[in-house]
């Protein structure tokens, strides 16, 4: 279970301030799909990143599965982000000297994984996304929506519990965004817990539920 | 650690372009040491090695140095001062000289130039086997009418140049050039180059003189040499009635008194290499800093999907030794090379002789320089990325 507790984030630059997330309460369950709305700008994003122990909150915590992630040390953090969750940007940020096998591979092999086991799985996880036949080309080889697939399967490679996307289909057309969401969707019927964000009424209305956000709150 | 190797490697090859510049940017600062230093030992070997090489000898002069470096002249040496040397312990050879200057006549012009005689198997020693002949033949005792001329008396000194088996007037004596010395090096020049030698005898008709200006002594032992000159100027000064007519001074004394020149050398060399080291480390920063500073977007990604800094900096610091141990290698044959380049446009410039020295302490100081240098460039901001949060080092970029 992930839950946040007056999550709050605050941006200073110089003189301004701007408040990303102000007292936000969410609770998600285990294996559950949702979906987070709103205007650009409204801090989708920022709540995801604090989700996924990618930023630290200004103040308020968030907690996984009961687990104050605030408290931890940045080790133990790198190992929440390994092991529990995976991760997808609209900007697919793969590693663009890496083929397709090692960037799916990548994330197992900073979980100290064998060579061997992680290549293998790593295959098996192109296949699963699609993309068996192109486990030696370059991300810059591929179209956006492969690339994103790629991605899913690089955030999948260590079994995480959790899937977080932020606007995953953001950056592809609406047929390789079907065929990703088609993806998520497998995925939280494995079980997984799945959150995106999407601007994309039609993609939210795929979840199971839809939060939206509104200046730095998620309304009810 | 295989894997990690292995990571390093598909970066740098993936990266070709970025990585042969990185290299590059090292190279050229640790060719600026190595190409430097190698000329630097050049230099002072130039020096030092041609004075050792005559560290074995006493230069006897009738007069005395003054305080201040000036010489005065007290006449000279007879041939009871040479023989009665002959008995000193410890002496190898002694040779006799005349100097001293002969109008000379080629070709309907004349000019002084200075003569120089003296015992022709020593005489030859002491510069034919350093300087080297570039025409004809060294001086025999029966040549009576033949002289060898220096470098600078055949080419420069008359209009036209003179080759062997031209004929000479000195002094109204008619000679022929048997042998015309090669263009000497830094250290003979002086007394080669524009100079006409004879034997001892013909130079002293020449000049018209029964004196002897100078004698050089050579000894077996060269920790004895101090107190052989020592006896010498006895010797020489008993017959003289005199107490301080000869000047007698070892190499070693002399090699003292420019002992200064080395340390100066040495302070230059030193200095050459500190303005290079500093040169090449901020040259090497630069392109480091540069080449890690912009995977700062990758180092976040690589957080991001759950490496650990640790992780990701013994990635960059295997990538940035590797990189760097390649610019170094690099940079030490580029600045070998640079050195070999250095030593032939100087000599061709200036026909001073400067061999680059490849000593193995510089090429492993500038293999050491660009590891330190460049792991410690790379180091830096690599862990100034991993410190940002994953989002903040994602967004760079
Ligand atoms: N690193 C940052 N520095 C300063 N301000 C930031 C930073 N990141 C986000 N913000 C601000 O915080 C607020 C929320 O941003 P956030 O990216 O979470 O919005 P979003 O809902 O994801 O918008 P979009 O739909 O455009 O992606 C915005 O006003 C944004 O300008
Ligand atoms: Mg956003």
């Amino acid at each position: 279970m992930i839950r946040t507790e007056n999550l709050t984030k605050v941006y200073r630059m110089g003189e301004v301030e701007v408040q990303a997330l102000r007292d936000v309460n969410l609770e998600i369950q285990d294996g559950e799909f949702i979906a987070i709305a709103g205007p650009s700008g409204s801090g989708k994003s920022t709540l995801l990143n604090m989700i996924g122990c990618l930023d630290k909150p200004t103040s308020g915590a968030v907690f996984i599965d009961d687990i104050d992630t605030g408290k931890l040390s940045e080790n133990k953090l790198a190992e929440i982000r390994r092991e529990k969750i995976g991760f997808i940007f609209q900007q697919f940020n793969l590693i663009h000297t890496l083929n397709a096998l090692e960037n799916v591979a990548l994330p197992m092999f900073f979980a100290g994984v064998g060579r061997e086991t992680r290549l293998k799985r790593a295959e098996e996880l192109l296949a699963k996304v699609g993309l068996g036949d192109r486990v030696d080309h370059k991300p810059s080889e591929l179209s956006g929506g492969e690339q994103q697939r790629m991605a899913i399967a690089r955030a999948l490679s260590n079994d995480p519990e959790i899937i977080i996307g932020d606007e995953p289909t953001g950056n592809v057309d609406t047929e390789a965004g079907n065929a990703i969401m088609d993806l998520l969707e497998g995925l939280n019927r494995e079980g997984r817990t799945i959150i995106v964000v999407t601007h994309d009424a039609e993609i939210a209305a795929r979840a199971g539920r839809t939060k939206r956000m509104r200046d730095g709150k998620v309304l009810d | 650690m295989r894997d990690e190797f292995l990571m390093a490697y598909r970066s740098i090859k993936e990266r070709k372009g970025r990585s042969i510049l990185t290299v590059l940017g090292i190279a050229v600062g640790i060719a600026a040491i190595v190409s430097l230093m190698s000329v630097g030992y050049g230099m002072e070997e130039a020096i030092t090695g041609e004075l050792t090489k005559m560290a074995d000898m006493i230069s006897v002069i009738p007069g005395e140095i003054s305080g201040h470096g000036g010489y005065v002249e007290k006449g000279g040496f007879t041939d009871r001062d040479v023989n009665d040397l002959q008995r000193i312990w410890g002496i190898k050879d002694i040779s006799a000289m005349v100097y001293g200057a002969a109008e000379v006549e080629y070709r309907n012009k004349r000019l002084p130039i200075f003569v120089l005689g003296g015992d022709t198997k020593e005489l030859g020693g002491f510069y034919v086997e350093p300087v080297g002949l570039k025409e004809g033949r060294w001086l025999r005792e029966n040549d009576y009418k033949g002289c060898v001329i220096g470098d600078r008396v055949a080419n420069d000194f008359f209009d036209e140049v003179i080759h062997v088996n031209d004929k000479l007037i000195i002094n109204g004596d008619k000679f022929i050039v048997v042998g015309i010395f090669e263009k000497a090096s830094t250290l003979y020049a002086a007394d080669v180059d524009p100079h006409i030698f004879l034997t001892l005898r013909i130079s002293q008709d020449v000049l018209q003189t029964e004196e002897i200006k100078y004698i050089m002594v050579r000894v077996y032992d060269i920790d004895e040499a101090e107190e052989i000159a020592e006896e010498i100027e006895e010797t020489i000064n008993d017959n003289h009635g005199l107490d301080d007519f000869a000047n007698a001074m070892t190499m070693g004394s002399a090699l003292e008194q420019i002992g200064t020149v080395f340390n100066i050398i040495r302070v230059v060399l030193v200095c050459i290499a500190a303005i290079a080291l500093v040169v090449a480390s901020i040259g090497i920063m630069n392109t480091m800093l540069m080449s890690v500073m912009e995977r700062t977007h990758e180092i976040g990604v690589m957080k991001a999907i759950g490496a650990k800094n640790r992780d990701v900096l013994s990635l960059f610091l295997l990538e940035t030794s590797v990189v760097s141990l390649l610019g170094g290698v690099a940079g030490c044959g580029l600045g070998w090379g640079m050195a070999i380049l250095i030593s032939f446009v100087v000599e061709m410039a200036s026909g001073i002789e400067i061999a680059a020295i490849p000593k193995p302490g510089v090429f492993l100081g500038g293999i050491a320089v660009a590891m330190i240098v460049g792991v410690l460039s790379g180091f830096y901001p690599a862990r100034k990325a991993s410190k940002m949060s994953p989002v903040e080092a994602v967004r760079y970029g």
